[in-house]
Parts: structure tokens; C-alpha cells; sequence
């Protein structure tokens, strides 16, 4: 390279062709992507959150038939057949099924992130060890996650049918060997307190899968030395475990309860599926209320009024656990 | 180095995965043995072993490709094909070229301040907003411009959810692509496009594949909006299932057939590109 070459590119007045198209072309690379989420995203977010102040209703807002009989000409805000308003949100304090939904959807999002770590991190070190056929059963334990929802929301179904699902079938074979005289009947879908655990264990059984795929790649990611010299040091195995293993692995832990947090919050199919939400609204999740509130009773202010419940839900339980990572692992790993 | 382990520790090992392996294969067992089952042998009590405890039949699943029961089949089967592949390829285009320019360029947009990095956290941070809150504004959009039970409209709802993580994705993926051969394709004249077309696709099949099983797979699976947004024509398989399931009631039989029929393609997709998914998920997982 010249020297009269190195100067040129030092002043910025190098081939100019090139950047004049790199000035127009990094913005088609990018725009398609930036367009579609502005539109698709952003902008119904905002749509939304307007809709949330107003009363619009499938068929027109019954406040504006209301007002009509009145007077005709009258026809809501500035025209447009609708009336602005807080009601939306006054009524979020008082709704006790939104209360019930939100309560639900935190239990199924604590219960299913507690079962779902602690089975799925151990299946890891299992999965870690050395034994034969470890491959298939590595393949093998991904099945569920590779399922629909449904399906496997429909089989959850079957299986803990209280009269013909084989769980009710084992139960009752364990009360005969226990010599009890009535068998034991767990109420798997219809009773309020235990359906909702129904409904996290078929979520887990799809789920776990997920957590012991990112914890054995951290794992195997591991350097071998650690371990070698905590053996020379002499710690044992439950040792070396909490005081390494664990350790380096949490900063992943908290992406990996935080990625099946955040899905956990979107649940609904499996809820449609295997109690339909009942008895009561002892199993309805938020996202299912939103959804019959706008759908079957075509409440479309209130629908987007209790969406933002669920996204101010959201994001507190995404600062907690930022906040609660900050705190557990060290600042210079982060 | 394989260490020796103690009798005990490997019985527990086996016992656990030998455990696991039981629930894990179990319902899908259950699954495929109930669509071959008689309505007798549902409704008096659990069966377990075809030919032992039940005479296995293969009527539900003629009936569930014959006649209108097979129209249905079929239309809503093509119905998932149509949306999941339409959004796969828009997913993978438009992916492909956002994760492209957020690797090679430097962005920076003045009014917000945001370089590249705070671009790709945007767009992925759009993967975790609970569907839930687009359940108002797209239905009243779409009835505004009829795209309500449409292919199309599917289509584009799936195309946004699934774009923040195919960025994200290319993005790392193009990151670990040396630069050299585009430069020297640079030097020889290729303007950017023909070496992005020519150069560096043909290199990027791995995350290519990668971000279409998981377009896929999503679209394939999706309930919430394809229950807001289809009616009749475009229903998908999950939401027909949804439906059977409560007006057939305990018409296991041939719920179980259509079921399967749903849940495979994804199984056998995801057991082929296996590699694939780890890749995907660790890299984005490990990485955000």
C-alpha cells in the first residue's frame, strides 16, 4: 500500500462509490424489520392504549345509544361514536375475576419457574454424566418441548381424567396395595385448589426440556480444570457442586428463569384446553381473560385496559429478577 | 478422563433416567394408543397394551381422512402449512437482512441515541411482550382492513412475532463471519446486495435453517391469534383441535388421531434439525 493510498483513507475521502451506496444500503438491510415492527408492534401498542381510555365496544358503545335517546345528533367524543374515560381503569380495582386471573397467572409463573428450574437443572447433571446411549437420551428428553402446546395440553388432558385417565387408574392401584379400603381420588380438573397444579405440571412436563438444554450447554462449557482442582484441594462432590458449579451457572439461571418467566405470563392454551379456565375462574389466566373480554363479550376498552395490568405485571417481575441477578452474582461476572 | 464411579451412584443414575425416559415417552404412548382405540375401550377405563387389553382399530383415522371429516382435515391442515411457511419465509428474509446490517454497519439514530446494540435489544425485547396486548388493536384493525380469517393476516401476525428473534439470531450469527471474502468480493466490484446474495448467504445456511425451524415451528403451534383472528377459513390445526375438544367431549378416539396429526410434522421437523434448535436457543440464550 502507498503512502498517497494510506493518506487518501485517513481523510475519509476514500472510495466514495462504496459508501455513498453503504449509506443507502445499510438502511434497506435494516428498514424491512424496523417498518414491520413499528407497524405491527408499536403502533397497535399505542392504538391500544388509547382504545383503553376510551368505552369502544363491538356494535357501538352502549353509553352513546344511551345518550342518543336524548339526543340523536350526539355521537361521543369529537364525533367518532365513543366516549373517553376512566372507567376502564376504576374498574380494574373492583373486577375480583381480574384479581383472580392475576393471582392465577403469578401462581402458574412462580410455581412453573420453581418445578421447571430444579428438575431441569438436575436432569442437566445428570444428562452431564457419562453413560451409554447418552446421545439418544439427550434427543429423547427434548421430545415435549418439540410438541404442541395442544397436543400436549390435550394429553394432559386424558392422562388426569378422574374416571378414565391412567393417573386416576395408578392412584387407585396404590390405595388396594396400601390396603385402604377407599381409593384414594385426586380431583385432578375440578377442584379449585388443585387444578391449577394440574395445569403447571403438564406445563412443566413441555417445559423442562428447555431449562435442561441451556443448563447442559453451560455445563459442558465448563473447564475441566475447575473441578480437577477442587479434587486436589479435596472437596467432594456436593462441595464442588455448590461451591463452583452452582455458582458460575447462575448468571444463565437467571436468563433461563427469566426467558420461561416471561413465557409462563403468555399461558392460555393449555388452560382452553384442559379446564377451560373453571371451576369458577379458579384456573383463567389473564391472557384468557383478555381475551374473552374482548372476543365473547366484545369489550374492547376494558379488554386493552387489563392488557396493560398484565404488561405493568411484566415488567415488575422482569426488573425483580434484573434486580434480585444484580445482587446474586457478582458484578465483575456480569 | 472417566472416573469410576461407586455401584450405588451408577443405579441411581440409570433409576432416574430410566424414570424420566417413562414420563416423558408415556403421554405421547398414550396419545397413539388411544387414536387406535374403540369408544368402548375409552369409556370403560384406562387400557394400556393394544392386542392385550383392546383390539386396536384403524377406523378414526380413515374416518379422520375420508369424507367431510377428511375436508376438514385437510383444509385446516393446509391451513397451518400456508401460515407457518408464509411466515417462515418472510421471517427468514427479513431477518436475515436486519441481522446483516445491525453486523456490518454502524447505526445510529440521533433522535434516540441508540447505536446498534440498543437497535438489536429493541427489536428483541419486542419476543417477550405478551401477546395478550395485541389482542385489542389487531382485532380492530383487522376487521378495518378485512383481514380477519384470512391466510395473509396470519401470516404478517406471525412474521412480527417471529422477526425479533430471527434478528437476533443472524445477527450473532453473521458476527462469527470473517469479513474477508466479502472485502476481496468488494474489491472486485460486487456492489454490497450482489455480495450479500452471493457471498454470504450461501455461507449463513446454518443460522438460515436455524431461524426458519424455529419461524416454523411458532407459527405452527400458535393459538391466541389464530383463535382472535380466524373464523372459518383460516382456522388452524390448534384452534380446530381447541374446538373439537369441547363439543366432541369425550370423543377421545379421533381427537387423539387429529392431535397427532398435528403435533408430528413439528416432531419430526425438530428431530431432524435437532442441532439446529440447540444451537439457536443456546447461542441466544447464553448470549442474552
Amino acid at each position: 500500500m502507498s503512502e498517497t493510498e494510506i493518506q487518501v483513507r485517513k481523510t475519509g475521502a476514500a472510495p466514495s462509490k462504496g459508501s455513498r451506496e453503504d449509506t443507502i444500503m445499510k438502511r434497506v438491510f435494516l428498514s424491512p424489520a424496523v417498518v414491520i415492527i413499528l407497524l405491527f408492534s408499536i403502533f397497535p401498542l399505542i392504538w391500544s392504549l388509547g382504545i383503553s381510555f376510551t368505552d369502544v365496544q363491538r356494535g357501538g358503545s352502549a353509553a352513546i345509544s344511551a345518550a342518543q335517546v336524548e339526543n340523536p345528533d350526539y355521537n361521543g367524543f369529537l364525533g367518532m361514536g365513543f366516549e373517553v374515560t376512566l372507567r376502564n381503569y376504576q374498574r380494574i380495582l373492583e373486577d375480583s375475576r381480574l384479581h383472580t386471573t392475576a393471582r392465577n397467572t403469578l401462581f402458574y409463573v412462580v410455581a412453573g419457574i420453581t418445578i421447571q428450574y430444579v428438575i431441569g437443572f438436575g436432569l442437566a447433571v445428570v444428562l452431564n454424566q457419562e453413560f451409554r446411549f447418552r446421545r439418544i437420551f439427550r434427543v429423547l428428553f427434548l421430545l415435549p418441548m418439540m410438541t404442541t402446546p395442544v397436543a400436549a395440553a390435550y394429553t394432559g388432558r386424558m392422562i388426569f381424567d378422574q374416571s378414565l385417565g391412567p393417573m386416576a387408574d395408578l392412584f387407585k392401584h396404590v390405595s388396594q396395595f396400601l390396603g385402604l379400603a377407599t381409593a384414594i381420588r385426586v380431583p385432578w380438573m375440578t377442584d379449585p385448589g388443585v387444578a391449577p397444579w394440574t395445569l403447571v405440571i403438564v406445563d412443566s412436563w413441555q417445559w423442562i426440556p428447555f431449562v435442561t438444554l441451556i443448563i447442559l450447554a453451560a455445563l459442558q462449557g465448563m473447564p475441566e480444570e475447575l473441578y480437577e482442582a477442587a479434587r486436589v484441594d479435596g472437596a467432594n462432590g456436593w462441595q464442588i457442586f455448590w461451591k463452583i458449579t452452582f455458582p458460575i451457572l447462575l448468571p444463565i439461571s437467571v436468563t433461563v428463569i427469566m426467558i420461561r418467566g416471561l413465557e409462563i405470563f403468555k399461558i392460555i392454551d393449555v388452560i382452553v384446553i384442559m379446564t377451560g379456565g373453571g371451576p369458577g375462574s379458579s384456573t383463567e389466566s389473564l391472557t384468557m381473560y383478555i381475551k374473552d373480554t374482548a372476543l365473547q363479550f366484545g369489550n374492547f376498552g376494558y379488554a386493552a385496559a387489563i392488557s396493560y395490568v398484565l404488561l405493568v405485571l411484566v415488567i415488575a417481575f422482569t426488573t425483580a429478577i434484573l434486580a434480585l441477578s444484580r445482587r446474586l452474582v457478582p458484578q465483575n461476572r456480569a | 478422563m472417566m472416573k469410576r464411579r461407586k455401584w450405588w451412584h451408577s443405579l441411581g443414575l440409570y433409576a432416574v433416567i430410566l424414570f424420566w425416559s417413562f414420563i416423558v415417552i408415556f403421554p405421547f404412548y398414550w396419545l397413539f394408543t388411544t387414536s387406535l382405540k374403540q369408544p368402548l375401550h375409552v369409556a370403560r377405563g384406562p387400557r394400556y397394551i393394544p392386542f392385550v387389553d383392546f383390539q386396536p382399530t384403524t377406523e378414526h383415522w380413515q374416518e379422520l381422512f375420508t369424507g367431510v371429516q377428511g375436508d376438514t382435515t385437510i383444509r385446516h391442515f393446509n391451513n397451518s402449512v400456508i401460515a407457518a411457511i408464509g411466515s417462515t419465509i418472510l421471517s427468514v428474509i427479513v431477518g436475515a437482512m436486519a441481522g446483516y446490517g445491525l453486523s456490518r454497519f454502524q447505526y445510529y439514530w440521533r433522535i434516540l441515541g441508540w447505536r446498534n446494540d440498543n437497535i438489536a435489544y429493541w427489536i428483541i425485547s419486542q419476543r417477550f411482550l405478551p401477546p395478550a396486548l395485541f389482542v385489542v388493536p389487531f382485532l380492530v384493525i383487522y376487521s378495518t382492513f378485512r383481514l380477519i380469517d384470512t391466510h395473509i393476516g396470519l401470516i404478517l401476525v406471525y412474521t412480527m412475532i417471529n422477526i425479533p428473534f430471527a434478528v437476533w439470531i443472524m445477527r450473532d450469527f453473521f458476527d462469527t463471519l470473517p469479513v474477508d471474502m466479502e472485502e476481496s468480493a468488494r474489491v472486485d466490484g460486487a456492489t454490497r446486495w450482489q455480495t450479500f446474495m452471493k457471498i454470504v448467504l450461501p455461507l449463513s445456511t446454518p443460522g438460515l435453517v436455524s431461524i426458519a425451524v424455529f419461524s416454523f415451528i411458532f407459527s405452527w403451534n400458535e393459538f391466541l391469534f389464530s383463535l382472535m383472528l380466524t373464523n372459518f377459513n383460516a382456522i388452524t390445526l390448534p384452534v380446530l383441535i381447541a374446538g373439537q375438544n369441547s363439543t366432541r367431549g369425550i370423543q377421545w378416539w379421533s381427537i387423539s388421531a387429529l392431535t397427532l396429526v398435528a403435533a408430528v410434522p413439528v416432531i419430526v421437523i425438530s428431530l431432524l434439525l435437532q442441532r439446529f434448535i440447540t444451537r439457536g436457543l443456546t447461542a441466544g440464550a447464553i448470549k442474552g
